[in-house]
């Protein structure tokens, strides 16, 4: 308790300065360390953090747990314990606790450079803009990440905004662009295969979040569904690669299905009956050929390089469309109806 | 959330309200609780928090100086913990992708404060290209002005799922972007009760000249909406139909040991689950109930008719 001479001067000069509840030097030890979570905890990680940050030169553990203000348990298993557990939770909240070895003991600190948000310079109106648009758009999970960025730059401005949009974000998303901006190339595993990514970007689109990468097994640019990518992404070290002024990570992205993947395109006609393509012009790729029939069918011509995307854009019409050419993709079309008319594989 | 965690939590809520309480005055508690999203009496506990900071030697220098006796807040001396902590990766993306999407919404101001927010934020955070693309249907920006004003409109509205063009009128809700659609949530004059339409497949919309009260947003997440009396379909799909589980929220789920899946979905109409199945392929299958078994293939020769007469 070396803390209280001081302590009670402070309540002096402080209004409201409570006798701050430090440990009783009777409490039995072994329930305190039950007690790991109790408010004190978070009095300690406090404590802990404002010398972490204090500290020059840095803190070794035995400086830290003897501090008697700072109330770790006597016992030192005790202690050693509960500083690790407190360095854990300091680092999952993304406390850059840095940790030096010199000669045999390790020395703690955190260097407010690391730690502090720089100053963003928000004003008023675009902290409010910022809250609308955390609350107008659902990233899924409860939406907590938004909010808790608002929070650190200034609390929740303004009343928020009505729901606009749901676009569900995946965990792989983070570390992906935490690495993107860093420049760190990324590895994970995708379809069955371990892949090496540099991340340029993530982009969504149809509702989903696509990341955009130059693959260096591959040699060229690639497009990977986020939600498709399997366990950790491991990110490099940054600085490891550059990304054009130019690049824009929605053009990698086709529009249709028929235009997914690499390959020659094939051109293919496709007929659409009167009445069941009065949208059609917009939802094709500006430029598509229309050409309108005289008994009010369209007939358009696609670049295919995917035949899965044309089959489900064709059969979406139902009975109101239909492949006229080249015959090879009509062939492929009626073996696909005629094998499931058959009703086996 | 475990006691660990929520620790975590009341931490970093208090390391963002120290420096901005450094910078605000005298505020009111209550508008401090509503800026932090806390109850009057966490909000107690966070500032009783705050004033047990200290570091060694521990004179008045040493802590934080606050006095929240009253109605109002005055932390006038803060040594350290002068700025937030900087954003989780997890934090910043949420920020960018949300405000990104925002701005992506046809008809934002792209030169507002949300861009100069968004601009600043990248500056700070490192640049990188989060791009949201929404759909942006014919019909959408009549359908939310229709909304917003309270205007019934007339609309030709194409049924997926029965394959036919209708007319009615509809009071619409205000427009929003789920599982890669824009959706109103509507009152349907023609049915006499709510109904959700997709705008993409509002092909003509024509105003009455009639009013209604708008209504609040609907609640998130109830753009599929199963009837309780609709079919409830079992399917068997294979592997490379994943989509479909991916596409539309199935009642239940189950893996089979080669790697497809076996489904239950919710059926309202036969058009609808004819190209699903058309899609799906020749290994899909209806496993129940034994009337629908046949709609595949059925489906398929109706198809097939049209090439053979060709």
């Amino acid at each position: 308790m070396g803390c209280c001479v001081e302590d009670e001067d402070t309540a002096s000069v402080v209004t409201g300065r409570r006798d701050p509840p430090r440990r009783s030097p009777d409490a039995p030890l072994a329930f305190r360390d039950l007690m790991d979570d109790a408010p004190d905890r978070r009095e300690r990680l406090l404590n802990l953090l404002a010398a972490l940050l204090e500290t020059r030169g840095g803190l070794t553990r035995d400086e830290i747990v003897t501090n008697s203000s700072l109330g770790y348990p006597e016992a030192p298993e005790s202690a050693r314990k509960a500083f690790e557990r407190d360095k854990a939770s300091l680092r999952a909240m993304d406390v850059p606790v840095r940790e030096e070895v010199r000669g045999n003991e390790s020395r703690y600190r955190v260097d407010p450079k690391e730690y502090y948000l720089p100053d963003l310079d928000l004003d008023e109106a675009e902290l409010e803009a910022l809250h609308v648009a955390v609350t107008a758009i659902g990233l899924g999970g409860g939406g907590g990440e938004g909010a808790g960025a608002l929070m650190k730059l200034g609390g929740l401005e303004g009343s928020g905004g009505m729901p606009v949009a749901e676009l569900p974000v995946v965990d792989a998303l983070a570390p992906l662009f935490d690495a993107s901006r860093h420049r760190a190339a990324v590895a994970f595993e995708y379809r069955g295969r371990a892949r090496r990514v540099e991340p340029w970007g993530l982009t969504s689109k149809f509702g989903r979040w696509y990341l955009i990468g130059y693959d260096r097994d591959a040699g060229e640019m690639r497009v990977f569904r986020a939600d498709r990518i399997d366990g950790d992404v491991v990110a490099g070290e940054p600085a490891a690669f550059r990304v054009p002024d130019d690049f824009r990570a929605d053009v990698y992205l086709a529009d249709q299905p028929w235009e997914y993947g690499q390959g020659r395109a094939t051109r293919v006609r496709v007929r659409i009956d009167a009445g069941h393509h009065a949208d059609l012009a917009e939802q094709l790729p500006a430029g598509t050929p229309i050409e309108h029939e005289p008994d009010g069918s369209a007939v358009v011509e696609l670049s295919v390089v995917n035949d899965a995307g044309l089959r489900s854009f064709v059969l979406g019409y139902l009975e109101h469309a239909e492949v006229l050419s080249p015959p090879e993709a009509r062939a492929a079309f009626t073996e696909w109806l005629e094998q499931i008319a058959a009703g086996t594989p | 959330m475990s006691p660990r965690r929520e620790a975590e939590s009341d931490l970093q809520r208090v390391l963002a309200m120290v420096p901005w309480l450094a910078t605000h005055s005298g505020v009111p508690k209550a508008e401090v609780a509503a800026r932090f999203g806390v109850t009057l009496e966490q909000l107690e506990r966070d500032l009783g928090l705050i004033m047990m900071v200290g570091v060694p030697p521990y004179s008045p220098g040493d802590y934080i100086n606050i006095d929240y006796e009253g109605d109002t807040v005055d932390v006038w001396f803060a040594p350290y913990f002068t700025r937030p902590l900087r954003l989780t990766a997890a934090e910043g993306f949420a920020l960018l992708a949300a405000g990104r999407a925002l701005l992506a919404v046809p008809g934002s101001d792209e030169q507002g404060p949300l861009a100069t927010a968004l601009d600043k934020l990248e500056r700070a955070l490192g640049v990188t290209e989060v791009v949201v693309d929404f759909a942006a249907p014919e019909h959408l920006p009549a359908v939310r002005t229709a909304a917003e004003h309270g205007q019934r409109i007339e609309i030709d509205y194409w049924s997926a799922g029965r394959d036919a063009l209708t007319t009615r009128e509809i009071d619409p809700g205000p427009p929003f972007f789920a599982l890669g659609e824009w959706y109103t949530d509507a009152f349907d004059h023609l049915r006499g009760e709510p109904r959700m339409f997709r705008v993409d497949r509002v092909r003509a919309v024509r105003e009455t000249g009639t009013t209604f009260t708008p209504v609040p947003a609907a609640a998130r997440g109830t753009v599929y909406n199963p009837r309780p009396d609709d079919r409830r379909v079992t399917l068997d799909l294979p592997e490379s139909a994943a989509w479909i589980v991916e596409s539309f929220p199935a009642e239940s789920v189950e893996e089979r040991p080669d790697g497809g899946q076996r489904v239950v979905l919710a059926v309202s109409e036969n058009a609808w689950l004819e190209r699903l199945l058309l899609r799906a392929g020749p290994e899909a299958r209806v496993v129940g109930p034994t009337e629908s078994a046949g709609i595949g293939p059925a489906a398929a020769r109706r198809l097939l008719a049209r090439y053979q007469a060709a």
